[in-house]
């Protein structure tokens, strides 16, 4: 249904409009160039639903309009079937001293509807608009709830076959917003394919099958939804996070990190989580989080105590939780070393990057033999879509 | 020239949008005063009368030998009527497109729309009054038959006028000052053409500066047209023709080159 291939748009800046207006007449190169869109490409079928992030700048809006052919490619080609219709800015076309119904004619001719077709078309429009009798006056006389209700039902008066939303779904109030989205999704529910802008990630994780996430002009990632906006909000974070705040020492409990007594011998020797694939970060797969911690005590056979923490990357604590705590036992390997095997199971974790952290203590839990701090790290992809950092055991109802 | 014929293919497969934006500039030129349209004909028909009032009647001017005319009135009026259409078709088409400059970054449209739409408005508002002009002049002549060249000349008129304003859109959508420039060149530009005295009353060596005007052989005809009921020299329609192609050549290249900016300069 639209097909996007190494779209690019380069914005050329001029010193001054007298060097715009000799580039007019001479071949040479008088421009700065910014491109604020480079080799993107995409594909989207019938019914799809494809969600746009990305930061301010990152060039979404340069993206939406240059599928809406509103300003023309550097490079690249666009390619769609069927009606465009975007709600970009909604009450654009409207001319101050026409009235209602005359912008109505006339907007809609502007988006290729015809005479006839609007007549056809208008009762609908005047109804969903609720506007009544306004509609003969001049729309310089609307308040801009009413202009944005009128433009939204004359561009959503024909069902399109790709639809582009550029973060307008705030439009009037609540009543209307409802009946947006549910024409909108009714929309949806008949085929059209449709390009959601917005920095609401509810709204994104809601409505779209898959995503794409622009970067400074770039695709930056494309793919489900959950993947691409929790690594969106991972890099968000981390630009969030200043530098004073990631060398703030963690509070272990019963022990300073790095304050620890280094036992001749004494060292966790690995760390690893159980079922993950092979990206970097590597992804969970399955639901449960299984951690292994091996230690070995050369010389002794002291029990030690593993204390294993559970953190956002580059965000907050978790849990911890440890051996002694729970009276859980580390078992003994063939060849002397200690292992102990946590697991969470359903990882009750919303989606996100996460790090692990292991502290070897002594069979007291008081002298830190080793730490490996923050040495794990993990992607967990959660299908849940409520927002919220983790998922509490519940019910409702009075048992 | 491939450029150009490319974005005039695409403007004929919106000539109903390019209608219906015509229809919609009428109106808004006077839309929400009494008179409505009337008032575009206000100033051209005060013009009329008052230099029929003042030169022919007042004054009884008349001019030298070699003219077309006797009374200068009469010889003021048949220029004055078709430069007043092209300065108001000209000054507007100049700046359409910076006007549309909102509209245009919110829809998918060509550019080329606005001038064009503009051009037609003025036509449409001036063109009653041209033959208003040419029916006026008929009986002096008996209805010659060489009055049947007024349409193929406004014609063409209507052509340069159309190809010019597109022109200068787009440069006045790279620098601003165009539309200053052009308002400058339009209020001189009078003196620069046979409206007011006849080109034999020019000097002979500045008569090419003249010819550089695009309504110089406009002008020209209707005059002869209209003043002396004779079909207009061939230098007339070759020097509108050559206009036509240089015009048309000097555009082509400005809409090659600016096609993929010009929305963005608006």
């Amino acid at each position: 249904m639209l097909r996007v291939a190494e779209l690019g748009k380069e914005y050329r800046l001029y010193a001054s409009p007298r060097e715009r207006f000799r580039a007019l007449f001479t071949r040479r190169a008088l421009h700065r160039s910014h491109w604020a869109l480079n080799g993107v490409s995409f594909e989207l079928r019938r019914g799809q639903c494809l969600g746009v992030i990305g930061d301010n700048g990152a060039g979404k809006s340069t993206l939406l309009k240059l599928l809406t052919g509103t300003i023309q490619p550097s490079t690249g080609s666009v390619w769609h079937a069927g009606r465009v219709t975007a709600i970009l800015e909604l009450g654009a076309g409207f001319h101050p001293e026409f009235s209602g119904r005359d912008n109505l004619y006339f907007g809609g001719s502007l988006i290729g509807i015809g005479h006839e077709e609007m007549a056809r078309l208008e009762p609908g429009i005047a109804e969903f608009s609720e506007l009544g009798e306004a509609l003969q006056r001049p729309v310089k006389t609307y308040s801009s709830g009413m202009t944005v209700r009128l433009a939204f039902a004359l561009v959503t008066a024909v069902q399109p076959d790709v639809l582009i939303i550029d973060e307008a779904l705030a439009v009037g109030d609540q009543h209307f917003q409802k009946k947006c989205v549910e024409r909108i999704m009714a929309f949806r529910e008949n085929g059209c394919t449709i390009l959601f802008c917005s920095h609401s990630f509810y709204h994104v994780r809601r409505l779209c099958d898959s995503t794409l996430w622009l970067r400074d002009g770039e695709l930056a990632m494309q793919g489900a939804t959950e993947q691409v906006v929790s690594a969106y909000e991972v890099y968000a974070r981390s630009r969030d996070v200043s530098a004073e705040a990631l060398e703030q020492p963690i509070e272990v409990p019963a022990a300073n990190a790095g304050a620890f007594t280094p036992r001749l011998g004494a060292r966790i020797v690995a760390m690893s989580i159980d079922e993950t694939d092979d990206a970097d970060p590597p992804l969970l797969l399955g639901g449960n989080l299984r951690v292994r911690v091996t230690a070995r005590l050369e010389g002794s056979d002291e029990v030690p105590q593993v204390l294993v923490m559970l953190e956002q990357f580059q965000g907050h604590g978790i849990a911890t939780d440890s051996t002694r705590a729970d009276g859980a036992r580390p078992q003994r390997l063939p060849n002397g070393d200690w292992q102990v095997v946590l697991t969470y199971p359903d990882l009750p974790l919303h989606s996100g990057e996460y790090v692990l952290s292991a502290y070897l203590f002594d069979a007291a839990g008081v002298v830190v033999y080793d730490e490996w701090y923050q040495h794990a790290r993990f992607r967990y992809v959660n299908p849940q879509l409520t927002p919220g950092l983790v998922r509490l055991p519940h019910y409702w109802g009075e048992r | 020239m491939t450029a150009l014929f490319q974005e005039l293919a695409g403007l004929w497969r919106m000539r109903t949008l390019l209608r219906a934006l015509t229809w919609r500039e009428v109106h808004a030129r006077y839309q929400g005063s009494a008179a409505g349209v009337a008032w575009a004909y206000v100033q051209p028909l005060l013009t009329v009368a008052a230099y029929y009032l003042v030169f022919d009647v007042v004054f009884g001017m008349r001019l030298a030998q070699g003219a077309p005319t006797g009374r200068v009135g009469t010889y003021l009026i048949v220029g004055s009527l078709p430069w007043m259409a092209f300065c108001d078709a000209v000054g507007r088409g100049t700046s359409s497109m910076l006007d549309a400059g909102s509209l245009l970054q919110k829809n998918a449209l060509p550019p080329a729309l606005f001038p064009l739409r503009t051009v037609a408005a003025s036509a449409l508002v001036y063109g009653p009054l041209l033959l208003l002009l040419v029916l006026a002049y008929a009986p002096l002549h008996r209805f010659a038959p060489a009055l049947v060249a007024a349409v193929p000349l406004l014609a063409l008129m209507g052509l340069v006028t159309a190809l010019l304003a597109w022109l200068l859109a787009i440069m006045a959508a790279a620098l601003r000052d165009v539309v200053q420039a052009v308002g400058f060149v339009l209020a001189i530009g009078i003196f620069l053409s046979p409206v007011l005295f006849p080109m034999a009353l020019f000097p002979v060596a500045w008569r090419w500066v003249l010819w550089c005007n695009p309504m110089t052989p406009v002008i020209l005809g209707l005059q002869s047209l209209l003043l002396q009921g004779a079909w207009p020299a061939t230098a007339v329609w070759l020097a509108l023709l050559a206009w036509i192609a240089v015009l048309a050549c000097v555009l082509s290249l400005l809409v090659a080159r600016s096609r993929e900016q010009l929305v963005d300069w608006l």
